[in-house]
């Protein structure tokens, strides 16, 4: 098999929940060796987000969110808040590339783990820190979760429905990109350590990873003074544009399905191709739709024409009719449908994936797809303290009676302590 | 010019819209050098997506100034033979080719990934795409909307009782384009560890059903479909989007953040009652939290309430505007945004660097006019006299 791109590079884990553990695990899919560091009574908190039935045992172990996550990665337990667990850390350090961490700004200060810290046992180090506002600046002592930066970036005010309340979106939006942001910017420092030779302190505030993918709206609102309106599913000159409602399978017929079909019109000729697949031809010649500009005055009147059509239909083949047709359309996927989605499968999307304690079950394969070094779900998900063994041992050389010690002193466990997030 | 983080790195943009250029303008403002292929006469469509600068002739719409800054843009037909041809010298100048076209189009024209490996062994290529170059869906039209819908996301923006929506922008673009970004620089990091090119696909379909939080988990792992439904501004009593005294406030209290959030609403005395005692109790006590959270938010201001989460470390925040973005003391003293003197719009306010290097500058500089860099980059690469490219222009190859 070739090497996978990141091959060689160690990266020591310190992050938790979703942005921090997002980017190691892009960075792990990339065949980077990743340690993610859990403390014995200061685990990961999405071990504590199982949503299984009380009476589970080590649910920690079994948490869906956590292993979706945290997949390609080893764990190891180590409290960094203990001179013994601080001083193993710096030893695990001297041998890593990486270290990537979310903390609070001044967290890893308080732990003695500082950039320059790092960088007296390994002078080429790579530290990306994430902290959610940044290290510095009159916010850096706040703390904030991925919904958090979708409301201060400005998303959640311009999204939602015309007549209605801003919206959040249906993730923790801030999270996944600061971690793609995060997985990304350590490339570029180890693309640059190899360049130089020079390692450095990289900072991803999640408030300002968000901003750019709203950059045009801040462009714009320097051009013209205002920010675009909310708009729902409507665009600022095609139509139509938006979700229609279709027949869905709904167990009694009287209540409305809840499945959709996105369509968008782009310009007269996908137009001319929506009205005779609608079976409305004539609509392509009515001066009220003859343009973009007609039809998006007109577009209140279209909508329900639209609508018509698509609720005689389910919107799967409602997006395959128009499609055959030449018009932009789409099923708007459950997650369910993603799951047994022909397309995602016949790519290989989704793989099956055996955890220690939860069995097997479905996962989403590396999304960055390579030709001569495809990625793959190799490891799954560590339960608690899984590579204990290998970190002390093997990469640090501790003995048996060293390791029995520390977890006497509880610098490191092979069980969580109890109460975490309850 | 100072040195960036990518100033090693040249890219070869044969990308249009906004997903390929986003991760090529990451490229261009971390200091690689891009060079950006438009069709001769119109170029990219995004540069006629308004609004436009006052006085401009329509070609610097507000999304093109935005997603090209730093680029070089050339003119070049390669679908006639000579562009080809042009195409594929420049392919041996170049680290990285990024392009997004429709599958098989490349290879219509005879600019296959392997015509392009055998001029250039080390060549990397990323193809991003909305659905990827293979799989029933590769041929499919698609644009923001579709492309949104079609990844999963979309299916939990909403209310209930309503039509799922798109957030505001071009989320799935981006999305795709900060992926192309990372890929490509993984792809980069291959070629020292290969010796040899290769490359790289992606799916904006993929990159956002592989982002879709615990809800793809629940339901892969445990087979519950609850979590999968759309459920608005108000996802649980202490996580969701309330309204204030003058706007939306944003909560989200995991188990470790309630008793600040006890503390802020002035509810104390829930931290000494076993109903609130645990996550799965407060659970049972879900109307009466979700009441107390709406009175205690509705008397009160963004500021106040995100003040207070500051004092006490919790975990709430304000829904800002944009012209309240632009105004928070945070980012303004951090720098964040800044102003280009675009010689066409004159001064615009940008984004700045998504993450800040430590070493290796980020720099913004205004996104080019159609076919601006023609002499300097046909002059350099090719060898091309400036009287050769008149006749170039006149054949339409440029």
């Amino acid at each position: 098999m070739e090497r996978l791109p990141l091959f060689n590079v160690r990266v020591i884990d310190l992050s938790k929940v979703w942005a921090g553990p997002y980017a190691t695990r892009l960075l792990g899919d990339m065949g980077a060796e990743v340690i993610k560091i859990e403390a014995p009574g200061s685990w990961d908190l999405t071990r504590s987000l199982s949503l299984l039935p009380a009476d589970t045992e080590r649910a920690y172990n079994k948490a869906g969110y956590f292993m979706e996550y945290n997949r390609n990665k080893l764990g190891c337990v180590l409290d960094l808040a203990q001179p013994k667990g601080r001083e193993l850390a710096l030893r695990l350090i001297a041998m890593s590339d990486v270290v990537i961490e979310n903390y609070r700004a001044d967290v890893m200060e308080g732990l003695g783990l500082t950039y320059d810290a790092l960088r007296s046992v390994k002078p080429d180090v790579i530290l990306v820190s994430m902290p959610s506002h940044g290290l510095w600046g009159p916010d850096a002592g706040r703390i904030g979760y991925g919904t958090h930066m979708e409301q201060l970036s400005g998303l959640v005010s311009l999204s939602g429905y015309a007549d209605d309340v801003p919206r959040k979106s249906g993730i923790s939006y801030g999270d996944p990109v600061a971690g793609m942001t995060a997985a990304a910017a350590t490339i570029g420092a180890l693309l640059h350590r190899r360049w130089t030779g020079h390692g450095q302190h990289v900072e991803v505030a999640q408030v300002e990873a968000i901003l750019p993918f709203l950059g045009e709206i801040f462009v714009e609102y320097s051009m013209t003074g205002c920010a675009p309106p909310r708009r729902g599913n409507r665009h600022r000159s095609m139509a139509p544009h938006g979700v229609y409602r279709c027949a869905g399978d709904t167990f009694d017929k009287l209540s409305a399905s809840d499945s959709w079909v996105a369509i968008a019109i782009e310009n007269d000729a996908q137009f001319a191709a929506l009205c005779a697949a609608i079976g409305r031809p004539e609509l392509a010649r009515d001066e009220r739709y003859a343009d973009v500009v007609s039809r998006y005055r007109n577009q209140d009147d279209l909508d329900p024409i639209v609508s018509e059509w698509t609720k005689g239909r389910s919107h799967h083949e409602a997006a395959a009719q128009l499609q055959a047709a030449g018009v932009p359309a789409e099923p708007v996927l459950t997650i369910p449908e993603l799951v047994v989605d022909p397309h995602l499968r016949e790519r290989g999307f989704w793989e099956e994936v055996t955890n220690r304690e939860s069995g097997t079950w479905t996962m989403d394969a590396p999304a960055w797809r390579f030709s001569r070094t495809p990625a793959h779900v190799r490891l799954p998900a560590p339960v608690f303290g899984e590579h204990n063994d290998y970190v002390f041992r093997e990469l640090l050389g501790l003995s048996e009676e060293e390791i029995a010690a520390l977890e006497r002193e509880g610098v490191t466990s092979r069980e969580p302590v109890a109460g975490q997030d309850t | 010019m100072p040195e960036g983080l990518l100033s090693e790195v040249t890219v070869l943009d044969l990308t249009e819209g906004a997903a390929g250029p986003f991760g090529t303008k990451l490229f261009a403002d971390y200091g690689a050098r891009v060079i950006k292929v438009e069709r001769p006469g119109t170029g990219d469509p995004a540069r006629r997506v308004g609004p436009f600068p006052e006085g401009c002739d329509g070609d610097a719409g507000a999304l093109f100034l935005f997603l090209n800054t730093g680029k070089e843009s050339i003119t070049l037909d390669i679908a006639t033979a000579t562009g080809r041809l042009m195409l594929l010298e420049l392919v041996e100048h170049v680290d990285v080719v990024i392009e997004g076209f429709a599958p098989g189009l490349l290879d219509g024209i005879g600019l296959g990934y392997d015509a392009l490996l055998q001029r250039n062994p080390r060549l990397l290529i990323t193809s991003a795409t909305p659905y990827g170059r293979s799989g029933p869906y590769a041929g499919h039209l698609a644009t923001e909307l579709t492309s949104y819908a079609a990844g999963g996301q979309m299916s939990l923006c909403g209310d209930a009782d309503r039509e799922p929506f798109m957030p505001a922008g071009h989320q799935a673009s981006y999305q795709l384009g900060m992926h192309a970004f990372g890929a490509t620089l993984a792809a980069l990091y291959s070629v020292g560890i290969l010796e040899a090119g290769q490359s790289v696909e992606l799916a904006a379909m993929e990159c956002m059903a592989a982002t879709l939080e615990l809800y793809l988990p629940d339901h892969t792992y445990v087979g519950r479909e609850i979590l999968t439904k759309r459920r608005g501004n108000i996802i649980s009593s202490t996580l969701g989007i309330f309204p204030c005294a003058d706007g939306y406030v944003g909560v989200h209290i995991m188990a470790r953040n309630f008793a600040s959030f006890a503390r802020i609403m002035g509810t104390e005395w829930m931290l000494e009652d076993e109903r609130f005692s645990s996550e799965r109790n407060r659970l049972r006590q879900h109307d009466q939290i979700l009441a107390q959270v709406y009175s205690w938010a509705a008397e009160r201001t963004r500021a106040e309430i995100y003040q207070r989460s500051a004092d006490e470390r919790c975990t709430l925040a304000p829904v800002l505007t944009i012209p309240e973005v632009l105004k928070q003391p945070h980012l303004l003293e951090r720098g964040f945004f800044r102003q280009l003197d675009d010689p066409r719009a004159g001064p615009l306010t940008y984004t700045g660097p998504p993450f800040r290097p430590g070493e290796g500058e980020w720099e913004l500089r205004p996104a080019p006019r159609l076919g601006e860099h023609n002499t300097d980059v046909y002059g350099e690469l090719l060898d091309i006299s400036s009287r050769d490219l008149v006749l170039l222009r006149q054949a339409g190859a440029i």
